[in-house]
């Protein structure tokens, strides 16, 4: 038999798969290109990375996105890793934040403007920010979760009039971690109340001392939905405290961080119980992964 | 499914056949490696197939140990990535079990975002399945709903009748193979077909009698029962009943070489300790007991929910490479005893 009606039967076989169609997505792992146009420095580990991704004649590609996805990021020879999107789809460039944590944040924290690195994704299933709409919105998060919170912050300023009282409660080891100091003025500007507090203050800290969720005591936030990003301590406490002041645990939407190598929910590195958290997530309601935390 | 009438092939007659074959493709069956069969390529040495179903599963030909997803090549700062296209292969000898792994891998893999490097090589193999007239000891398909009579998901399907092979075709392409080649078949009689069923209902049988059948329901029931902390104490944590699994399928991807190189892809395990551990330390699954109940709970309650069909096949590998003095599944039977 010649290879050539080999090759023509061969796509009549009878797996499952051949009758599923060939239109659906398809991951082929291969990374777009993007190319770092800025770098600003958010603290002393953290820096914020625009990037302009590129197609194969180096033009600039449009990637859409919605506030809490998150990309996988390749430094070639050291390889990829998930981070998530710092910058809102209501703005331009696509920018991530990165704090330095192993090898590949460290390589990627090595690059300069004009380097590429590779990007996948956008990945997960982001804040669903429909259902935020018309509602009030508290955002409280802590460390380096922050990022993912900035994007949906800047989301929310961008659409302001279709979201009622939004407030945002931020607290970070030490001033000089906190990340997007130039931005809360922005914030406040659109009628949206920042509250931010430090674990441990500094001669020149004037600002709040002490844990998130004393900070939410002050804020005192009507409830409404929530969108919650940083360490595990911190996200069972601050749930707790949300679910005591009236919030719903379904319109707790909680971003969680997971061991993740592929995005698309086969390696099986990031399972939580039943759930991928790269496919099902990283968005989880509070009622869904309450018992899981 | 599409039928034809079964055709019959004497033992003699396979070897020609698959040198035939092997001339378009790469033909991937059962042979002896130091004794113990093996899934291998083909390379004219003695076939397995009376042997037991090979340890290493040949859900290795869609995603190997290890494989490279794309290679990349820098030039004046930008990187270009090129992929291998898939071999054009033919696995002979898959048991029922291991079509049944394969089915539930196609509804993992295949669905979206669809995995390409398993999908490209999945579309690209011929399976030549073969029945299971003489199942291993520590195999129970039939429990499981896996075997030993294989009902799809194959091109071709051969059944031992003793004389030789009754040949059944499950795809166009099954039967294009038996068009080519079809000075190598006769007619099937109906004392072949009849031989096949008889054979079958004895195998079944001796499967259903010589093990310890446990439902699916009384696995589940089981892994609630079961006292992890004192099996972890037993596992020697080699992760050698996730590499024989036909269902596994955990892998890890790294990067080998700058500024050109490749990236990885080589299988990895749910019950290692660095599986889940992010970069900060913090550790979802830390301890092996809550790892090894995940590996059951997975086979036997998330990949139905996800799939509709059941994690486990039945298969035995685990247990029969399991370095401990404890079977994986004397685990679970202990538990509800």
């Amino acid at each position: 038999m010649s290879k050539e009606s080999l090759k023509m039967e061969m796509g009549l076989h009878s797996s499952t798969l051949a009758h599923k169609g060939t239109d659906k997505k398809v991951c082929r792992y291969v990374p777009l290109q993007a190319e770092v146009i800025d770098i600003d420095v958010e603290s002393s580990n953290t820096y914020l990375i625009s990037l302009r991704p590129l197609d194969e004649e180096d033009e600039t590609v449009r990637i859409d996105y919605s506030p809490g996805q998150f990309l996988m990021v390749s430094v070639f020879g050291l390889g990829e890793c998930p981070i998530s999107i710092a910058s809102s789809p209501t703005r331009d460039p696509l920018q991530i934040c990165v704090r330095e944590a192993g090898k590949i944040t460290q390589g990627i924290m090595a690059s300069r403007v004009g380097d590429v690195m590779g990007i996948r994704g956008p990945f997960g299933n982001g804040f669903p920010v429909e259902k935020m709409k018309g509602r009030n919105v508290v955002i409280t998060g802590g460390g380096s979760g922050f990022a993912t919170l900035r994007s949906l912050i800047n989301y929310i300023a961008d659409n302001r009039e279709k979201f009622r009282d939004v407030t945002v409660a931020y607290g970070a080891r030490t001033p000089q971690d906190l990340y997007f100091t130039s931005e809360y003025g922005s914030w406040q500007a659109t009628g949206i109340e920042v509250g931010i507090t430090v674990d441990m203050m500094d001669a020149s800290w004037k600002g709040n001392v002490g844990l998130v969720t004393s900070l939410l005591a002050d804020l005192n936030p009507s409830p409404g939905t929530a969108a919650l990003c940083g360490p595990p301590m911190m996200i069972n406490a601050v749930a707790k405290d949300l679910v005591n002041r009236g919030f719903l645990k379904p319109e707790i939407y909680i971003s969680l961080e997971r061991h993740m190598k592929c995005g698309v929910g086969k390696c099986e590195h990031c399972t939580m119980g039943p759930y991928h958290v790269c496919t099902e997530g990283p968005i989880f309601s509070y009622d869904v992964v309450g018992d899981l935390l | 499914m599409t039928s034809t009438p079964a055709l019959f092939l004497d033992h003699e007659s396979l070897v020609p056949l698959i040198e035939e074959l092997s001339k378009t493709l790469e033909v991937v069956a059962p042979v002896y490696a130091e004794g113990e069969p093996v899934f291998a390529t083909w390379k004219g040495e003695a076939l397995a197939l009376d042997a037991d179903n090979p340890l290493n599963s040949p859900v290795e030909f869609f995603l190997p140990q290890k494989e490279v997803l794309f290679k990349y090549v820098q030039y004046s700062g930008r990187y270009t990535f090129s992929e291998e296209p898939p071999k054009s292969r033919l696995i002979l000898g898959m048991r029922p079990c291991d079509l049944q792994a394969i089915k539930v891998l196609d509804e993992i893999f295949g669905t979206e975002l669809s995995d390409h490097p398993y999908t490209s090589k999945r579309k690209s193999t011929i399976i030549v399945a073969m029945n299971c007239t003489s199942p291993g000891k520590g195999c129970f398909c039939a429990s499981m709903g896996s075997g030993p009579a294989a009902k799809e998901g194959y091109d071709l399907l051969l059944t031992d009748v003793g004389s030789g092979y009754l040949v059944e075709s499950g795809s166009p392409a099954g039967m294009f193979v038996l068009r080519a080649n079809s000075r190598h078949f006769e007619e099937a009689s109906p004392e072949h077909l009849k031989e096949k069923e008889r054979r079958l209902a004895l195998a079944e049988e001796e499967i259903v009698k010589r093990r310890l059948a446990l439902t699916p329901e009384q696995i589940r029931e089981a892994i609630d029962e079961t006292d992890w902390e004192e099996v972890e104490r037993r596992c020697l944590r080699c992760g050698g009943c996730s590499l024989v699994c036909p269902v596994c399928h955990c892998f890890s991807v790294m990067d080998r070489g700058v500024p050109d190189g490749e990236r990885l892809r080589c299988r990895d395990t749910c019950t290692l300790a660095g599986f889940s551990r992010m970069t900060s330390g913090a550790n979802p699954r830390a301890s092996l007991g809550e790892r090894l109940r995940h590996w059951y709970l997975d086979k036997f309650v998330y990949i139905p929910e996800k799939t509709g069909m059941l994690g486990c096949v039945g298969c035995g590998r685990c247990s029969r490479v399991c370095l401990s003095d404890v079977d994986r599944w004397s685990i679970l039977r202990e538990a509800i005893e």
